[in-house]
């Protein structure tokens, strides 16, 4: 048999132990090569996997941080708080950390019966990492909540917005809602500046934020506030409202509209007729206007202070004659026809001006368009762009033409402030800031004329504003009543009025713009009247007499004060001055 | 000696890992201690919230004036009149030289045990 090398005979090979012990190590070396990649791999591929995944930080689609987000306390001008935030647990639940649910209900509805069984049971089964269950409660129930030992179950602190003054300057700051955002007023407004930034990047959380100055004085504002009450009672009123503004730098020291709302309770917002009547209520001012027509006319040069107009028979316009409300029925002086509050005399002065000059005048007093304000409850006036013969013989007296008391109060401000007009503001704000926004409207010579004759109409008999000066004496207010009529069905109605009262204090060296309301009154008792004297003339009295002391205004009697704003032309008519 | 080595080593690892351990433990005690510090001030934060709130409260005008009104009667205060108010103006100067004579006869009165001022007020009512 021959032994032939064709491949099929194994070579028989005998490796040594060193070669053999060398290959076993070797395959484990590649063993332990891959269970390291392999260990590797699971510890990268983890470290991958962890980063791709996105943690939900969002608490029912808003950020942790909107919600505990904090918003800067409002203090009116002296530093006393006006809003603060207060912290508060709010309770949700993690239903998908939940073990037995009928228990947890039960057990929560022993310490918040009023949650609905049903309601409850669905919220907290799903599989959902976080659900609201009810937000905004007190410490002592958190401890109570606590104390059940459910699991799943939780607080987690919200700032909470709180009005300490309650209704007190309701409109004026507005309100937030459940999230800690400004639904209206200077809350809103201020959202609208820079808060909302702030609270979205995080930035406005836990940290105090610098306090917003207002320009309101919050012992001014519950004065006005408290004589308003009153008057809705006194007077029957179905709502009154009033205003007071700095002349000199635009501020708003007191602002107030009945009926109001508790800014702790946003929902209160929503009843009827509690809008702000100040900014957004449009109305005819009534014979308030005819101090603007008479402004006017003076500033143009074409009307002179001592002027006689013939007031004895009524003035026609086709079918409609325009009278006199206990109209004197002879010649009258200027300023006999603003004390009487003439209509037919408003007409002749504003006829002297001429209706054009007169359109003109109203625009340059901005009455066509809003008032600048940081309120966003704003309403347009409605002033017609062209005035008929008529329109502008209505518009003279405060008719035909619907304009906001804000609207008035700026306008009144800017007769008696030298002629400057100035935008409101509700943000403390100093004379010299305010300088630079100066628009002259009238000369300032217009404007002591102005003074003068508020002060007339207050303190001279028969003027309408004597029911006025009656509480506040001693203080040189002076104004003008407004009566205007309410149109119902599409007419005017003598019983539904609307009743104002525009002034300004004191008028030696006038500081402060005032802008009475009161919507529907009724007479006081039967010795009363309905007309604005008797309600919103006595209210703007009382309010002057309680204010004029906090703002450092010394009532004087000597007469001497009155007499000096007499302008010397008025001397050779009424050489008594009144 | 490598042996030596190797003990000494083992000891200072030992040594080492004991001396981690215990830095590890009294950190978390310290970052427990500081959590514990922070949900305190927090807790206080809050509660500082709420009695600002209070004092907010109790400052409010229409707050105090309700007060008021209620102890009106019972403190004899009412509303200021306008002619309540003065000025440094109304007040008399003050006279040229003091007169001597009438201060020595008052003191003199009141050694004696006769009060001027106080006879005033009785014939005024006001004591």
């Amino acid at each position: 048999m021959t032994i032939t090398a064709d491949g099929l005979a194994p070579t028989i090979s005998l490796d040594g132990v060193r070669k053999a012990r060398g290959n076993l190590t070797q395959a484990r070396i590649r063993w332990m090569i891959l269970a390291l990649v392999l260990g590797f791999a699971a510890v990268g591929g983890r470290l991958v996997q962890l980063g791709m995944a996105e943690t939900d930080t969002t608490i029912e689609g808003q950020t942790r941080d909107a919600i505990t987000a904090t918003r800067p306390p409002i203090l009116d001008r002296n530093g006393l708080e006006m809003a603060v935030d207060i912290r508060v647990p709010s309770l949700y639940a993690e239903p998908r950390r939940i073990i037995d649910i009928e228990e947890a209900v039960t057990k929560l509805r022993t310490v918040l019966p009023d949650l609905d069984e049903a309601w409850l049971r669905n919220r907290l089964t799903g599989d959902k990492g976080f659900v609201w269950l009810r937000r905004e409660l007190t410490p002592a129930i958190e401890e109570q909540v606590m104390r059940l030992g459910i699991p799943g179950i939780d607080f987690i602190t919200e700032s909470k917005r709180f009005y300490p003054a309650m209704n007190e300057a309701s409109h004026v700051l507005g309100s937030t809602n459940v999230d800690n955002q400004g639904i209206a007023g200077i809350e809103r407004h201020m959202d609208t500046e820079s808060i909302a930034l702030l609270q979205e990047l995080g930035l406005a959380r836990g940290n105090a934020l610098t306090p917003v100055e207002l320009s309101i004085d919050m012992r001014v504002q519950h004065v006005l506030h408290d004589q308003l009450t009153d008057a809705m009672t006194r007077y029957q009123a179905i709502a009154a409202a009033g205003a007071m503004m700095d002349i000199y730098t635009g501020e708003i020291v007191a602002l107030a509209s009945l009926p109001d709302f508790n800014p702790n309770d946003p929902a209160s917002a929503l009843v009827k007729d509690t809008f702000n009547r100040v900014t957004s209520g449009i109305f005819e001012p009534g014979s308030i206007f005819k101090t603007v027509t008479l402004a006017g006319a003076l500033d143009s040069g074409m009307v002179g202070i001592t002027d006689e107009f013939d007031a004895r028979y009524g003035v026609r316009f086709g079918r409609y004659t325009i009278d006199d409300f206990h109209g004197k029925h002879r010649i009258l002086s200027l300023p006999e026809v603003y004390k009487y509050s003439s209509n037919i005399g408003t007409i002749r002065i504003m006829q002297a001006m001429g209706k054009d000059n007169y359109r003109a005048f109203l625009s340059r007093m901005k009455f066509d368009e809003r008032v600048q304000f940081e309120l966003p409850e704003m309403r347009v006036p409605s002033v017609p762009k062209e005035l008929s013969e008529v329109g502008a013989a209505t518009a003279s007296f405060g008719h035909g033409l619907s304009v906001s008391p804000l609207h008035m109060l700026t306008a009144y401000a800017a007769f008696v402030n030298g002629g400057n007009y100035i935008a409101p503001t509700l943000y403390k704000r100093s004379v010299a800031d305010a300088e630079p926004l100066y628009e002259r409207v009238i000369q300032p010579q217009t404007s002591a004329y102005m003074r003068y004759l508020m002060r007339l109409n207050a303190i001279s008999t028969g003027g309408s504003g004597s029911q006025m000066n009656k509480a506040a004496q001693g203080y040189r207010v002076g104004g003008k009543t407004g009566t205007a009529e309410k149109v119902v069905d599409g007419r005017y109605s003598s019983n539904k009025v609307t009743n104002f009262f525009a002034s300004a204090f004191p008028l030696d060296n006038p500081r402060y713009a005032l802008v009475i309301m009161v919507d529907e009154p009724k007479a006081e008792n039967p010795q009363s009247g309905t007309t604005a004297g008797w309600n919103a003339g006595t209210l703007t009295g009382r309010v002057v007499q309680r204010v004029a002391p906090m703002l450092g205004i010394a009532p004087d009697f000597q007469g001497l004060l009155d007499q000096q704003i007499v302008p010397p032309e008025v001397r050779r008519i009424f050489p008594e001055g009144y | 000696m490598i042996r030596r080595l190797n003990i000494f080593l083992i000891c200072t690892s030992i040594v080492m890992l004991v001396g981690v351990y215990m830095l590890k433990f009294s950190i978390e005690g310290t970052a427990a201690e500081r959590t514990a510090l922070q949900i305190h001030i927090s807790e206080q934060e809050d509660d500082l919230t709420t009695l600002k709130a209070d004092w907010a409260v109790l400052n409010q005008p229409g707050y105090v004036e309700p007060i008021v009104r209620r102890h009106e009667a019972e403190l004899g205060v009412s509303q200021v009149q306008q002619k309540q108010f003065g000025s440094f103006a109304d007040l008399p100067m003050r006279p040229a030289k003091p007169d001597t004579a009438a201060m020595d006869a008052l003191f003199l009165a009141i050694d004696a045990g006769v009060d001027p001022i106080d006879a005033i007020l009785e014939l005024e009512g006001i004591e």
